[in-house]
């Protein structure tokens, strides 16, 4: 926490960055304040109107304002995201703590599951998934989360094999402590600074198979606003009504840039290696 | 040397980038004029093979100018000569003589005669057991150019029934062909060079009985994506095209460029309403609630911008079938629906926006599939519409091949259809499959739990009558019973279009849904 509010101070991009990424945070949360209209309320009469003062974003296919719904959108897209980011990571760091610190049949049974999951293609499979239980925002994150969490599951397995060997560790096995213990007290926060690392890395790119797996129209359902699903929705008309890809397709592009640049200056804050620098 | 590197990469890279661009644009030579020697034609197409007597497949066959039957509807689908140039009916209105026509051959120049007519008909019979439904024969005879079918019921309508592309005659003298991947030996003015799924190629049939082919060659390529069609006939990739989607028609509105052929259907876009005892809907009232606060004009005028006609009755106006004298009691009155839906008892007591009764919210699944562009459209319609009046419906998107069966189980409140009204040249057929009584599966299609002994009455009598001025009277009749008890939505009636270069003349649509590639389209001059 501490170098966090330390980076926040030195490093500008860092600061600016966290800025806009509340900023998407407050935007979502006060979408119900912000937006002019009911995000599903349709007007069928004002269908496709093309963007003008009363309708910023224009109307879509069934007379819904577009602004609105994009606003709405964020609330949905940036949950998902969020959940989908947090399950990935404490499945996939549980996994492969347990898998490294145990070693074993442990870490065989972990890592031959994982490996099997890896041999598939990741989308294919999550789509594979997706499909079989329906389509809904909660299925699509579970999906993703079974494709996703390999990753997460072998960085953590190769830093506990590395931390295992530290002196301090084999110190606490020597005076007795329990593995429940040494795990939580000297493994856990070694490791965890990378982890966050690789997850808030990893926001953006999980927003976009999140919203592609709605575009394919296995996450969210109609009429939930949801930009992937908007953007599918919006498909049919781009010659005639192109407003109704390009606004939540710049939602999501200026979303998953934003936490990206977040991602990567987050990495400079928390990055162990640049301590040795100091 | 860092420089060199540089500027060499950003080389490298550009050279990369004008490589894609030249890639996407793939040699596009626009060609304005469509000379003799080849035409392209996008198209949907679900056949997986050629045989006609597989599952709809014929309808392929004959789109893509291959096959052709005994008979053929005109514009207004009458019955009229094609490979039978007439035909008459005994005095005991069971035996029909149809003649077939003197000059027809088949693409590899065999005569048609009756004999190949009789044994095609009865290879049909053997492997299809959809012939079946549509007629029952007891004999079949070939005398000469003459084919005799004699049927066991009288079967008004059998002239309309051969109409049916099911019915394609094709050369069973040809024994040694694999007709799933060849294709038949037809009488159309193309016959297949090669076939897959995803393009045909087909070429002029030599021996065509019916004057010249205008096109030496003709390829058609299968295209689903109706936007992805759209752009390809905009690029000339392709010179005409099948059901150009309604957001994208108005791209083709220069007439200098493009030639639109629009017609009026003969489908209907209608949801069954499962009215079983214990459904929400089994309630008229509430039947008639939802009904009243759907406000399908907008649907049509404006959401699918004038491509499809308002919904009214079973039967769309394109078939003369009284569309103008059917009452609906049930046209758009959102405030009387919520009158309605309160004197039936529901109302909203907790105040989450949906009416409810002993706990519990008035909820009903609508069940439909998305291959049709309109269909989730009108369910999501309906969907914002309900909501208005406090009806909450839940979307369930299901595969196609998932909907039959949830249609015939009853797993449904609202199941959407879109279906030809007319395949044997009138909605006989069509109006007993969706709401003659269910009697022990005799009627698979009505799960709905509808019944009604006056309707029953009218369809019996309708099949046994040949006075068509009578047979429409009745089927009439049997319309205003169903608007009368609230069987179904009737969202629309789906005008077809195909689009073509001006340097095309006659790509013209017709009613029946299977006369895509005919003899009539050539270029211009």
């Amino acid at each position: 926490m501490e170098t966090l509010v330390n980076g926040f101070k030195t490093n500008r991009a860092f600061a600016v960055t966290s800025l806009l990424v509340l900023l998407l945070l407050a935007i979502a949360l006060a979408a119900p304040i912000i937006s002019p209209f009911d995000p599903t309320h349709a007007e069928m009469k004002d269908a496709f109107l093309e963007p003008s003062m009363t309708h910023l974003f224009g109307t879509d296919k069934l007379g819904r304002d577009c602004f609105s719904r994009v606003l709405y959108g964020a609330r949905a897209s940036l949950t998902g995201v969020l959940v989908l980011v947090a399950s990935v990571f404490l499945v996939g760091t549980t996994m492969g703590v347990l898998s490294g610190y145990f070693g074993g049949k442990v870490d065989i049974i972990i890592m031959r599951f994982s490996d099997m999951m890896i041999s598939f293609p990741g989308m294919i499979l999550a789509i594979a998934i997706a499909g079989i239980m329906g389509g809904s925002l909660v299925n699509a994150v579970i999906a993703l989360t079974i494709v996703s969490w390999t990753k997460y599951a072998r960085l953590a397995r190769s830093m506990v094999l590395k931390v295992k060997r530290r002196d301090y560790v084999e110190a606490a096995i020597v005076n007795g402590g329990t593995s429940p213990h040494i795990l939580w007290v000297h493994i856990l926060p070694n490791i965890l600074p990378m982890m966050v690392i690789t997850a808030a890395a990893d926001i953006g790119a999980l927003m976009m198979e999140l919203a592609g797996l709605s575009f394919l129209g296995f996450g969210s359902q109609p009429p939930a606003p949801e930009w992937g699903l908007m953007l599918n929705e919006g498909r049919q008309q781009l010659q005639t009504a192109p407003w109704l890809m390009i606004f939540p397709g710049l939602a999501i592009f200026v979303t998953v840039v934003i936490f990206n640049l977040w991602g990567d200056n987050l990495r400079d804050v928390l990055d162990p290696r640049n301590d040795v620098k100091d | 040397m860092k420089k060199l590197f540089k500027i060499s990469a950003a080389a490298a890279m550009i050279g990369v980038l004008a490589l894609a661009a030249s890639g996407c644009g793939g040699g596009s030579s626009k060609k304005a004029n469509v000379t003799n020697e080849m035409v392209k034609f996008g198209v949907t197409n679900f056949a997986d093979n050629l045989d006609p007597a597989d599952n709809f497949f014929s309808w392929v066959v004959m789109r893509y100018g291959l096959g052709e039957c005994l008979v053929k509807f005109d514009n207004k689908m009458n019955a009229t000569p094609w490979l039978a140039d007439k035909w008459s009916i005994s005095d005991d209105k069971l035996t029909w003589t149809f003649h077939i026509n003197d000059k027809v051959k088949f693409s590899n120049g065999d005569k048609l005669t009756a004999e190949i007519a009789k044994e095609s008909l009865e290879r049909t019979f053997k492997l299809s057991n959809r012939a079946q439904s549509v007629f029952q024969y007891s004999e079949i005879k070939a005398d000469g150019q003459n084919l005799i079918i004699k049927t066991k019921n009288p079967t008004p309508s059998l002239p309309g029934m051969l109409a049916d592309p099911l019915f394609i005659i094709i050369d069973t003298k040809v024994k040694d062909r694999d007709i799933k991947k060849e294709g038949p030996i037809c009488t159309g003015p193309y016959a297949v060079k090669t076939y897959s799924k995803a393009k045909a190629v087909m070429v002029a049939n030599p021996n065509y009985w019916d004057g010249a082919v205008p096109f030496k060659n003709a390829e058609i390529p299968t295209i689903d994506d109706p936007n992805t069609r759209a752009m390809a006939l905009q690029k000339g990739e392709i010179d005409f095209a099948i059901n150009i989607a309604a957001g994208d028609l108005q791209l083709f509105k220069d007439k200098a460029k493009y030639n639109i052929s629009e017609i009026a259907s003969l489908r209907t876009v209608l949801a069954q309403i499962n009215m079983n005892e214990g459904k929400p809907l089994h309630d008229p009232k509430v039947r008639a609630a939802l009904i009243q606060c759907l406000d399908r004009v907008t649907y049509n005028k404006v959401l699918l911008k004038d491509t499809f006609i308002p919904g009214k009755a079973p039967v769309p106006p394109s078939l003369d079938y009284g569309f103008d004298q059917l009452k609906d009691p049930n046209a758009y009155n959102p405030e009387n629906a919520k009158k309605l839906l309160a004197e039936a008892g529901w109302k909203d007591t907790n105040g989450d926006g949906y009416v409810d009764k002993n706990g519990k919210n008035l909820e009903i699944d609508f069940v439909f599939y998305s291959g049709r562009a309109e269909l989730p459209l009108y369910a999501e319609a309906t969907q914002a519409d309900a909501k208005k009046i406090g009806i909450k419906v839940n979307m369930k998107n299901v595969d196609y091949n998932v909907l039959d069966p949830m249609r015939q189980k009853g797993q449904f409140d609202l199941i959407i259809s879109n279906i030809l009204t007319a395949n044997t040249g009138d909605p006989e057929v069509y109006l007993n499959w969706y709401w003659k009584s269910n009697i022990n599966g005799s009627q698979p299609q009505n799960s709905t739990g509808y019944s009604n002994a006056k309707f029953d009455a009218l369809s019996d009598k309708l099949a046994v009558e040949f006075d068509p001025a009578k047979r429409r009277q009745y089927m009439i009749e049997m319309q205003q019973i169903l608007l009368d008890d609230g069987v179904a939505l009737f969202f629309g009636y789906p005008k077809t279009n195909m689009v073509s270069k001006a340097g095309l003349v006659n790509a013209n649509i017709y009613p029946a849904d299977y006369y895509w590639l005919t003899k009539d389209i050539a270029p211009k001059n």
